[in-house]
C-alpha cells in the first residue's frame, strides 16, 4: 500500500510541480527588470490550451514528427521517477539506476532531435546539430559528477548516492552540476529561451515546427526536465537523506526555489554567450566536476 | 544430438555448399548454408546452455601436428554469432548480389562467403597453434577475396590491398607468438597455462597481432576503407563477426596466458581512446558506410574496457565487478553483432536503392523504404546504447563495473567519462545518419525515386532488429551465456544467477515499452481528434522551402569536428561566390584517414626510400662486388685481430 502511495505521490510531484518553474524564473526576470511579468501558472493555462489546438504539420515529416515528442517526455518522466523525491521513493532504487537516468536523458535527446529533423528544414538542423553537440561535454560532466557522489558513497545506486552530504568537493560539483542545468535545460548562457531569431537558437529552433499537443508535450518535458535538474543538484549537494523526512522534504524545496532564483537571476544579469565560447564553458564545467573527483578519490568516503 | 555430431554436420554442410555456389544450384547452396549454420548454432548453443565443453583431441594429425578441437562456452559465444549473422547474410545477400544483377561474381561470392564462415568457425575451435594459424590465414584470404568481389572499380581494389597487408602484417606477429609459444612450451598444443610467468612478455604480440584484426584505434586503418567498399553483406560479416574474431583471441589468450600486472590498464586505456576517437571520425562522415566502419572502431573499444577491466580484476583480485567487466564485454560482442549487422544490411538496403552511400545526396527516403528507415532507426536506437535496447543491456554492465572499481582503482573513473561522452558523440552520429538519408526531403533524383527491398532482405534485417529488442527487454536471459564464457575464461567466477539488479532492468524496461506505447498512442489519438492539417515546412518566411535548403551532413558534425581538428585533420575545398552575379559556389568537406595519411604512409614513403638507397649498392658490376667481399674480409680480420684470441 505504502509504495502504492509513494507511486503516486511522486507521479503527482513529477507532473503536476514542472511547470511552475518557468513561471518563477520569469517573475523573478521581471522583477530583476522592472516589469510585472506574465502570471507565474502561465505554464498551466498555455499547455491547456494547447493540449486542445489543431496541429500543423509539415508534408514532409512522418509520424515519427509526432512520435518523437511522446518518447522524450516519457523518458524524461521514467528518468525522473528513478530520483528520489526526498525521503520518497528510496526503496525503488536498484544498482546502476543512476547509468539508466543518464541513458533515459540521452534517449530523450535522441528523440528530439529526431523529431527536430523529420521537416527537413535548416533551422531545426542547427537546432539539433547544437543540441547533441554540447551534449557531449554535458554528458561528460554529469557522468563525473555522478561518478563523484558514487565515490563518496561506495554505491551506485541514486538513493543512497544522494541522500549524504557529498564532502568537501561540493562547492565544485555544485557549480557543475549548476552550469549542466543550464546547458541541459537550454537557458541563458549557453540558449536564449526568448529570442525570436532562429538562427541563435538551440532548442526552441528544434521545435519551431511543433504545434498542439506535441508542443504541449515538449514544453511540459523541458520543464520537467528543469525540476528533474533542479532536484538532482539540490539532492547532490545537501544532505537531503542525513536529516528527519520533513524537514529533508522542506529542504529540497528550498533548494529547488533557490536553483530557480539563480536561474532567473543568471538570466536577468547575462547575455547570451557566443557560439564558440559555448563549448569553454561546459568544459569548464567538465573540469569541476572532474575536480570534485579527484577531491572525492583524495578525501576517501563518507558512508551515509 | 551432440555437439561433436552437429559440428560435423555443420562443417560437412559448409563444406558442401562451396561446391554449389554455382548459379545453378544457388538454391542448394542457400539451403544447405542456412542447414550448416543452423547445425553449428544448435552445437553452440548446446554448450552454452548445457555448460559441456566438448574437446577432441588426438586421432589424426594434420602438418605433424595431432588435431584438437574445442568448443568451450568462449568459442561458442563467438561461433553463435558467426553462425546467426552467417546466416543472415546468406539470405540477404540472395538478393543484394544476385546473379541476374553481378553475373560475373555472384557465385564466387557465395563460395567465398562458405568457406569464410568454414574458416572463422575453425577458428573458434582449433586448439592447436599450427593449426590456428592455418585457419587465421585461410579467414583472412576468404575475407579479401569477399572484399574486392566488385574488382573492377579502383577504390575496391586499394581497399582490399590495405586489408590484406593490414592483415598480414597481424599474422606475422601472430607467427611469431605461437612459435615463440611452442619454443617455450615445447609443443603447439594450446590450453591453459597460467604457470609460466616467462610467457608474460608475449602479452604485446598478442595485442598488436590480434588487435590489427579487431582494429581498434590506432591499428584500424584498413577497416573504414574495407567496411565501406565491400558489398554491403560482407561488410555485416566483416564489422559484425571478423573484427570480432580479433576480439575472441585476445580474450581467448588473457584467459589462457599469464599476463603482465599492465595489461589491465592497457586495453583500458586503449578501449578509451579507440572508443572516443573511433566515434568522433564517425561522426565527421558523409558516407554512410565509412559512418558505421568507425563506429566499429567505437563498440570495439568498449568490449576492450571491459576485457581490460576483467584482467585489472584478476591483478588485484576483485571478482565481484571482474566478472561484470567480462560478461558486459562478451555481451557486446553479441550486440554488436546484432545491431551493426542490421545497420549495414539498412544501409545496402539504401545503396541497392539510390546508387549512392553519400549521405549529403540522399534524404527523406522513410516514404519510399518506410521498412529499411524503421530497421535503421532500431539499429541507430541500440547502438546508442539507449534503453530499453540491447545495446545498452551491455554498456550499463560496462559503466556498472567502471563505478564499482573507480573506489579501488581509481583511474578507471577516466575511462567512464570518456565512454560517457564517447555515447552522446555515437546519438549525434546516429541522429545524423538517420535524419541526413531518412528525413527530410530527397536531396536528388536517384534519392527521389527509391525503392523499398525486397523480402530477401528485409526478413534478415527484421530478426536482427528482433533480437536487439528481445535482449533488451530481457537481458535475464542471456546473462546465464555470457556467466559460463566467464567462468571458462576465469574458473571460479561467474554466477549463473543474474544479478538482482539486471533482472531489475529488464523489468524496467518492460515497463518503459509499455509506457512509450502508451504515451505515443495519446498523442497521436488527441492529435487525430483536435485536427490536423498539412502545410509546408517553416522556413523563417520562405515561400518555397527546397531540397538543397536542408541542413548537410558535414555542416551538423561542424561543432564536434572544430573540437577535434587536431586529430581529424578536416580538408575543405571552397569557393566562395564572388561579385554581383555570383555564378557558383561550392565546399566540400572532405575528413582523410589521419593514422594511414599522417603516420602509416609516410613511414612506409620513409622505407621505400632507404630501400631505395640500399639498392645503389646493387648495381651489377663485378668489380665492385668483389671489392665489397675485400672490405667484408678486412673488416671481419680487424674484429678478430682486435678482439684478440680467447
Amino acid at each position: 500500500m505504502s509504495e502504492v502511495l509513494d507511486l503516486v505521490a511522486r507521479l503527482a510531484f513529477w507532473l503536476l510541480l514542472p511547470p511552475l518553474l518557468p513561471g518563477l524564473i520569469n517573475r523573478v526576470k521581471a522583477l530583476a527588470a522592472g516589469r510585472r511579468g506574465p502570471p507565474v501558472l502561465q505554464l498551466y493555462y498555455d499547455l491547456a490550451r494547447l493540449w486542445k489546438k489543431s496541429v500543423v504539420q509539415s508534408r514532409v515529416a512522418s509520424p515519427a514528427f509526432i512520435a518523437g515528442p511522446a518518447v522524450a517526455w516519457t523518458a524524461i518522466l521514467a528518468a525522473a521517477m528513478l530520483v528520489p523525491v526526498g525521503f520518497v521513493g528510496t526503496g525503488l532504487s536498484f544498482r546502476g539506476d543512476v547509468v539508466l537516468l543518464l541513458y533515459l536523458l540521452a534517449l530523450a535527446r535522441f528523440a528530439t532531435a529526431w523529431a527536430a529533423m523529420e521537416t527537413g528544414s535548416a533551422f531545426e538542423g542547427m537546432g539539433a546539430a547544437r543540441e547533441v553537440s554540447f551534449a557531449v561535454l554535458a554528458e561528460a560532466a554529469l557522468m563525473a559528477a555522478m561518478l563523484t557522489l558514487s565515490v563518496q558513497t561506495r554505491s551506485v545506486s541514486l538513493s543512497t548516492m544522494l541522500s549524504p552530504f557529498p564532502g568537501p568537493g561540493a562547492l565544485l560539483l555544485a557549480a557543475g552540476l549548476f552550469t549542466v542545468l543550464l546547458a541541459e535545460t537550454s537557458r541563458v548562457p549557453f540558449d536564449d529561451p526568448n529570442t525570436h531569431l532562429e538562427l541563435t537558437m538551440v532548442h526552441e529552433a528544434m521545435v519551431l515546427d511543433h504545434s498542439g499537443p506535441p508542443l504541449a508535450v515538449i514544453l511540459h518535458g523541458a520543464a520537467l526536465k528543469l525540476l528533474l535538474f533542479s532536484v538532482l543538484l539540490t539532492e547532490s549537494v545537501l544532505p537531503i537523506g542525513a536529516i528527519n523526512p520533513s524537514g529533508g522534504l522542506a529542504l529540497l524545496l528550498v533548494g529547488v526555489l533557490t536553483t530557480t532564483l539563480g536561474v532567473g537571476l543568471v538570466e536577468s544579469l547575462m547575455a547570451r554567450f557566443a557560439f564558440r565560447r559555448v563549448p569553454l564553458l561546459l568544459l569548464t564545467a567538465v573540469l569541476l566536476c572532474v575536480f570534485a573527483l579527484l577531491v572525492a578519490w583524495q578525501g576517501g568516503s563518507v558512508t551515509a | 544430438m551432440t555437439p561433436p555430431l552437429l559440428l560435423a554436420l555443420a562443417a560437412a554442410a559448409i563444406t558442401a555448399s562451396v561446391g554449389l555456389a554455382g548459379p545453378r544450384w544457388s538454391r542448394w547452396w542457400l539451403l544447405l548454408t542456412l542447414a550448416g549454420t543452423a547445425a553449428g548454432f544448435a552445437a553452440a548453443l548446446g554448450v552454452l546452455v548445457g555448460n559441456a565443453t566438448w574437446e577432441l583431441r588426438g586421432g589424426l594429425t594434420l602438418g605433424g601436428e595431432p588435431v584438437h578441437l574445442l568448443l568451450d562456452p568462449v568459442s561458442a559465444l563467438f561461433l553463435v554469432l558467426i553462425c546467426v549473422i552467417g546466416a543472415g547474410g546468406a539470405c540477404y545477400g540472395r538478393e543484394y548480389w544476385s546473379d541476374a544483377h553481378y553475373p560475373a561474381s555472384a557465385a564466387r561470392g557465395r563460395a567465398w562467403w562458405s568457406a569464410m564462415l568454414l574458416c572463422m568457425g575453425l577458428v573458434v575451435t582449433v586448439s592447436n597453434g599450427l593449426h590456428f594459424l592455418i585457419a587465421w590465414e585461410a579467414f583472412a584470404v576468404c575475407g579479401y577475396f569477399l572484399i574486392v568481389l566488385e574488382r573492377r572499380r579502383r577504390e575496391v581494389r586499394a581497399a582490399g590491398w590495405l586489408y590484406l597487408a593490414a592483415s598480414h602484417a597481424g599474422t606475422l606477429l601472430l607467427f611469431v607468438f605461437f612459435a615463440l609459444l611452442a619454443g617455450h612450451t615445447g609443443s603447439w598444443d594450446l590450453g591453459p597455462m597460467r604457470d609460466a610467468p616467462r610467457l608474460t612478455p608475449l602479452f604485446w604480440l598478442m595485442l598488436v597481432g590480434f588487435g590489427l584484426k579487431a582494429g581498434f584505434f590506432p591499428l584500424h586503418i584498413w577497416l573504414p576503407s574495407a567496411h565501406a567498399n565491400a558489398p554491403s553483406h560482407v561488410s555485416a560479416l566483416m564489422s559484425g563477426v571478423a573484427i570480432k574474431m580479433g576480439v575472441y583471441g585476445i580474450v581467448r589468450f588473457s584467459g589462457w596466458l599469464p599476463m603482465p600486472p599492465v595489461a589491465g590498464w592497457v586495453l583500458v586505456t586503449v578501449g578509451a581512446l579507440s572508443a572516443l576517437i573511433g566515434i568522433v571520425f564517425a561522426f565527421a562522415q558523409t558516407d554512410v558506410k565509412r559512418l558505421l566502419a568507425y563506429c566499429s572502431v567505437e563498440n570495439i573499444g568498449i568490449i576492450m574496457v571491459g576485457v581490460g577491466g576483467s584482467l585489472l580484476a584478476v591483478s588485484v583480485d576483485e571478482p565481484v565487478w571482474g566478472q561484470l567487466a567480462l560478461a558486459g564485454a562478451l555481451l557486446h560482442v553479441w550486440n554488436h553483432g546484432a545491431f551493426k549487422a542490421l545497420l549495414f544490411f539498412s544501409a545496402g538496403s539504401v545503396l541497392h536503392a539510390t546508387g549512392t552511400r553519400e549521405m549529403s545526396r540522399l534524404g527523406g527516403l522513410w516514404r519510399s523504404m518506410p521498412w529499411t528507415a524503421a530497421m535503421f532507426g532500431v539499429g541507430a536506437l541500440a547502438v546508442s546504447g539507449l534503453p530499453p535496447l540491447n545495446g545498452f543491456v551491455s554498456e550499463w554492465l560496462t559503466y556498472l563495473w567502471l563505478f564499482d572499481a573507480s573506489s579501488s582503482a581509481r583511474s578507471v573513473g577516466l575511462a567512464a567519462i570518456a565512454l560517457a561522452s564517447a555515447g552522446a558523440v555515437t546519438v549525434a552520429s546516429f541522429v545524423k545518419g538517420s535524419s541526413m538519408i531518412f528525413l527530410g526531403t530527397p536531396r536528388t533524383t536517384p534519392a527521389a525515386h527509391a525503392h523499398e527491398s525486397g523480402w530477401w532482405m528485409r526478413a534478415p534485417m527484421l530478426a536482427l532488429a528482433a533480437c536487439c529488442i528481445a535482449i533488451g527487454l530481457g537481458p535475464v536471459v542471456v546473462w546465464p551465456v555470457a556467466a559460463r564464457a566467464v567462468s571458462a575464461w576465469h574458473p571460479g567466477w561467474g554466477t549463473t544467477s543474474a544479478p538482482p539488479a539486471l533482472v531489475t532492468l529488464g523489468q524496467v524496461h518492460v515497463v518503459l515499452v509499455m509506457l512509450l506505447v502508451l504515451s505515443i498512442v495519446t498523442l497521436f489519438r488527441q492529435t487525430r481528434l483536435n485536427g490536423l492539417r498539412r502545410s509546408v515546412t517553416w522556413d523563417c518566411g520562405f515561400a518555397e522551402p527546397r531540397a538543397r535548403m536542408q541542413y548537410s551532413a558535414a555542416s551538423f558534425a561542424a561543432i564536434v569536428s572544430g573540437w577535434f581538428t587536431w586529430i581529424l585533420w578536416p580538408q575543405s575545398v571552397v569557393r566562395r561566390p564572388r561579385g554581383v552575379m555570383p555564378s557558383e559556389a561550392l565546399r566540400v568537406d572532405h575528413i582523410p584517414e589521419t593514422v594511414l595519411e599522417r603516420l602509416v604512409q609516410p613511414a612506409g614513403v620513409v622505407v621505400t626510400e632507404l630501400s631505395g638507397a640500399a639498392r645503389r649498392f646493387q648495381h651489377g658490376g663485378l668489380q665492385l662486388y668483389v671489392l665489397y667481399v675485400l672490405a667484408g674480409l678486412v673488416a671481419i680480420g680487424t674484429l678478430v685481430w682486435v678482439e684478440g684470441p680467447r
